[in-house]
Formats: structure tokens, sequence, C-alpha cells
């Protein structure tokens, strides 16, 4: 039986997932974007650049979202599970140049050369003006093993 | 574009739909292409008016963290039962593979939906939304500031001369380095002010570091306004030095060379003239970064105008336009749809490479026909040294024309060569000085 160390360890160990919500018009869009695991607050973050902007204008209008953590290639950790995270977002976007900085601890883990790419922030200035998506979320879904044939199992974070 | 065959490629499906909760439910499958639909597997949970959103990505991680080989494709349809599989309707594909779109152009091809989302969030919380730079980064970015070896270089042949003819002061010197440079640093951003109201940046989709302009005012990071006050502050400021300089050493000449100078480097880009526009830019270029620079600096020390003189501008002032030149491959397509007819976008590649390593050949006898003639001190010829580096160079820009990014180590080779160049043609005046003076 699966339990909630390994789901917080696939959530952890992920170097992408793919975060869904509502694109205006009834549909899902879909994005691929790295997730950021904070295991003190069960929550989960993802920056996003102003360059690439159109999500958070959609998830402010309508802030159910979903999260896939799936594909073994993808998740560092000792047990494989396919995990989905169905949630609430919230935008913070006050502070687009530093306000989003605070979780460059939990990025380090996952990209150990960021810092080295935020030193040349001045090459690529819109890329790093960025909106945090902090997700709360509300049923957390898992695929023992990857197995999607079964059905899954409601895990509490 | 993004086709259906590229699915092909990638080994897995997230299917994604709107749940009964009003909350997305995704889940992972295999697929087929059949016929130009897409089959699923299923899930306890199926869209209940059949949209669905399919994703497909490809990101692989490296070993020392980070990824490599991003590319994803999204498709968006219909979703009917076929058995025991869903049997999706193709409406809607896109996607983004970094081998096709470089992420810096991908960055690029969205800066106009990042000023929209910056806009509206100025509305709520003020002007302090806005995207921010530090002061000393946003001046080193909207001035081009590395640039200014263009202008080092040429100031410091002139004063080598000078010191070569026996007439060489230090606070001359200085005050012609930072007068010349403040009209270059003026130069830099009309060139991007006018550009940007012209057209020729803003649909430039793969700017470089050495192309494709500063980019503050696409970026939104400075205001047209601001940029025209700061370019306008330069020349003042440039044009203070020189008036300056021309009370004190020759009115007449300097404030000749001084118009000329600031003349063409706003004529360069500025209506109705506009220089570069008419294939005219390189010939400003080579004048201004020539013997406009080097026979006013030289003038300033020794207040005289020589053949040595403009004999020592020329080769500089042809390698100075050569970085321009060059520069302006990746430009190419936008300036030639923004009607910026450079020299570039009316030669065939051939045609650019054939010229560039003319030019080059015509600097290296300008540095060696004079010291051999007795011109120059034979000690200038060391700036033929770097006749290998020009041929490595001319490699470089060869086998990677055309491509905007993988053309940056050429540029930035191309730059150095200039600067390399003009810094031991200078050295080589100096040289001679001291033979001079240790002979004497």
């Amino acid at each position: 039986m699966v339990n909630a160390d390994e789901v917080r360890e696939v959530l952890d160990g992920a170097l992408v997932s793919v975060l869904s919500y509502d694109d205006g018009s009834g549909g899902v869009s879909s994005h691929p974007m790295l997730p950021l695991y904070n295991p003190e607050n069960k929550k989960l973050y993802f920056t996003s650049s102003i360059l690439f902007s159109r999500k958070i204008q959609k998830i402010k209008r309508n802030p159910k979202v979903s999260v896939i953590f799936t594909g073994r290639n993808f998740i560092r950790a000792s047990k494989y599970h396919v995990v989905l995270v169905r949630g609430d977002a919230k935008i913070y976007e006050k502070d687009l140049h530093e306000g989003w900085e605070w979780l460059l601890s939990l990025w380090r883990k996952k990209e150990p050369y960021i810092d080295a790419f935020l030193k040349q922030r001045i090459a690529l200035p819109l890329f790093w003006e960025r909106a945090v998506i902090e997700v709360t979320p509300a049923e957390t879904l898992v695929w023992e093993g990857g197995d999607t044939s079964r059905e899954p199992v409601k895990v509490m974070l | 574009m993004t086709s259906l065959e590229e699915i092909k490629s990638f080994s897995e499906c997230i299917v994604s739909f709107m749940g009964p909760d009003g909350y997305p439910y995704s889940y992972p499958t295999n697929f087929t292409v059949e016929d130009g639909e897409i089959y699923v597997g299923k899930s306890s949970l199926t869209p209940r008016d059949g949209r669905v959103t399919l994703t497909f990505n490809h990101i692989t991680p490296l070993p020392s963290g980070g990824y490599t080989d991003r590319r994803y494709v999204t498709v968006k349809g219909v979703a009917s039962d076929a058995g025991g599989r869903l049997r999706v309707a193709v409406e809607k594909i896109y996607g983004w593979d970094e081998k096709k779109t470089p992420f810096p152009e991908y960055c690029e091809i969205s800066v106009p939906q990042s000023r929209r989302y910056v806009e509206e969030l100025v509305k709520t919380y003020g002007p302090k939304a806005r995207p921010k730079m530090s002061i000393p980064s946003l001046l080193f970015r909207s001035t081009r500031f590395p640039f200014l070896v263009a202008t080092a270089t040429p100031v410091l042949i002139a004063n080598m001369l000078a010191l070569y003819a026996g007439r060489f002061d230090p606070t001359l010197f200085l005050l012609t380095l930072v007068g010349a440079s403040l009209i270059h640093l003026g130069l830099n951003m009309s060139n991007d002010y006018f550009d940007t109201k012209l057209g020729a940046d803003n649909i430039n989709r793969t700017p470089t570091p050495f192309s494709g302009g500063s980019r503050v005012l696409q970026y939104g990071l400075l205001t047209p306004s601001a940029v025209a006050g700061l370019f306008t502050l330069f020349y003042i400021a440039g044009g203070l030095i020189g008036i300056y300089l021309a009370v004190l050493r020759g009115p007449i000449p300097i404030l000749s060379i001084l118009a000329a100078g600031v003349l063409i480097s706003i004529l360069y880009t500025a209506p109705p003239v506009k220089l570069a526009y008419r294939g005219l830019g390189e010939i400003a270029v080579a004048v201004g970064f020539g013997p406009v620079i080097v026979l006013g600096s030289y003038y300033v020390q020794t207040q005289e105008l020589t053949l040595s003189a403009l004999l020592a501008s020329i080769p500089i002032g042809i390698f100075i336009a050569l970085i321009l030149y060059i520069n302006q491959i990746p430009d190419a397509p936008y300036d030639l749809a923004a009607g910026k007819r450079t020299l570039v976008t009316r030669l065939s590649r051939e045609g650019v490479i054939n010229l560039y390593k003319a030019l080059l050949a015509v600097s290296y006898l300008f540095i060696a026909i004079p010291a051999a003639a007795g011109l120059a001190p034979p000690t200038a010829a060391i700036a033929l040294a770097t006749i290998p580096m020009a041929a490595k160079t001319v490699r470089m820009v060869r086998e990677n024309y055309g491509n905007p990014y993988m053309m940056i180590p050429a540029m930035g080779a191309n730059i150095r060569l200039a600067t390399w160049t003009g810094l031991l043609h200078a050295l080589g005046f100096t040289l001679g000085a001291l033979a001079r003076i240790v002979a004497a």
C-alpha cells in the first residue's frame, strides 16, 4: 500500500510535471513545468516567467488546477508512482523581480546550476521576471507503481 | 509548425479534461496514431463533453541536474469511445521543440505577451509592477557598453601615433577618449531608438548579444522618451568636451571633425537620411570610427593633420565597419523585411564572405604599406600578427553563416580580431616612439 512519504518523495524528486487548468472555454490547457514541493506547508509551487504568462491570466480566472507527476525518467524517487494533485491555485505577481526568489532553495535542489543562469539574468531579463503559482492540494490520487490500469488511490499528504 | 507525425517520437501521452467537480483530471497512457486520429487508453473517468487535451512531453533530465532535449506537443480535440480506447479527433496541435525554435528565440517570440501581461498588472499595482533592472545593468545593456572598444581603439592608435610624432599629453588623451566614447554611447542609443521607431528591431526574433539592438525598448525596460533623453544627454556631454578641446587646441579643424562625427552618428539611423537603411551604414561607420576619430584625436594632440594619420585611420575604420558588417548577418532577414537595406542584405552569402575577405586584405595592406614605406614605424607591422586570427574568423563566419545563435562565437571572434589588430597597431606606434626615444 502506497504511503504519504512515498508520494511526497515523488513530488520532491520530480524534475517535471504537467500543470493543467481551465483554458477559459471549458477545455483544459496543460504545460510541462518544474514543480517545487514545500514539505513544510505541503504546497506545490511553480514559477512562471512573464514571457509565458497566459496561464497566469487563465488561472486567475479559474484557480482550480491539477498537476500530474508521471514518467519514470523524470522522477528521482526510491519508489515510482504516478501522482495527480488536484487543488486550488493562488497567484503571487506583485513583485515579479524578486517575489519568487524565496523558492530558489527548492529550485536549486532540482537544477543545481540555476544560480549560474541567474547571474546572467541581464541576458534574458524578462525570463527572470516571474510570478509564483501556489497550489494547495485538495485531493491527491496515486497510481501505485505507475499502473494506470488500476483505479488510483487517494492519499492524504 | 507542429505536426501529428511528431508525436510518434514520444513514449507517453497525458490525457487531461475537465472533471465533473470542476478540477482538471489527468492520467498518463499509451497511444497510437492511425489515419490522422489519435487513439489513447481509457481511464475510469471520461470527459463528459468529449473535449480532451493531450500532452506529449519529452524533457530528459541530466545526471548533473536540469534538462536537455526539451520538446513537447499539445493536442486539443474531441474524444469518442472506440471500444477499449478513446479516439481523439484532432482540432488543434501546437508545441515547442528547442531544436526547431531555440530557447532564446522562443522567449523573444513571447515578448509581446509579457508586455500585455505587465500592462494589466500596472493597472492593479502601478508602475512598480514593471520589469526591473539595476541602473548599472540597465545602462550597461542600453548603451551596449562593451562596444566602446570600437572607440577606444582608434583613439589609442591616434594618440600613440602622436607619441611617435613626439607629442602626447595624457590629459588631452583622456578628454578625447571620454568625449568620443560619450558620442559613441549616444550613437548606440539613438540607433536603438530609430531602429525601433522604423520597425527593424521590433520584428527581430533572434537577437544576440552582438546583434538586434539592446532590446531595452522591446522589453519595456526603458521608454522611448527615456532613451531619447539619454542619447541627447550623451551627445551634449560629448559635444561639450569636443568644444572644450576645440577652444583649447584649434576651433576650426576640431569643430569640423566633431560636427562630422556627430552628424554621421545621428544620420546613421535617423530619418530622413538613415544611412544604414540605404547600404551606406558600413561606409559611415568606417569613416566615423576611422578618419573622423583618428584624425580628430591626432589633431587634438599635435594640432596638425598628416598623411601618416590618415593612413593609420584606414585599417581601424575598416575593421570597425566589419564588426557592424558581420553583426548584420543574423539581422539580415528582419532588416530586409523592415526595408533596412544593409550591405549584407544586398549581397549573396558568397558575396558577403568575399567582400569580408577583401576588406580584411585591404586593411592589412594599409598596415603593411605605410610601415614599409616609412609613413609609419616598421614596428606598426606587428598588427599583421592577427592575420591567422583573421583567417580563422573568416572560417567561423562561413561555417555558421545565417544561424544567429551559432554565429555568436564568430561575431565575438570578429570583434576580438578588430580589437587586437587595433591594439597591436597602437602598440606598434608606441614601440616606434620608444625606439626613437632610445635612439635620441
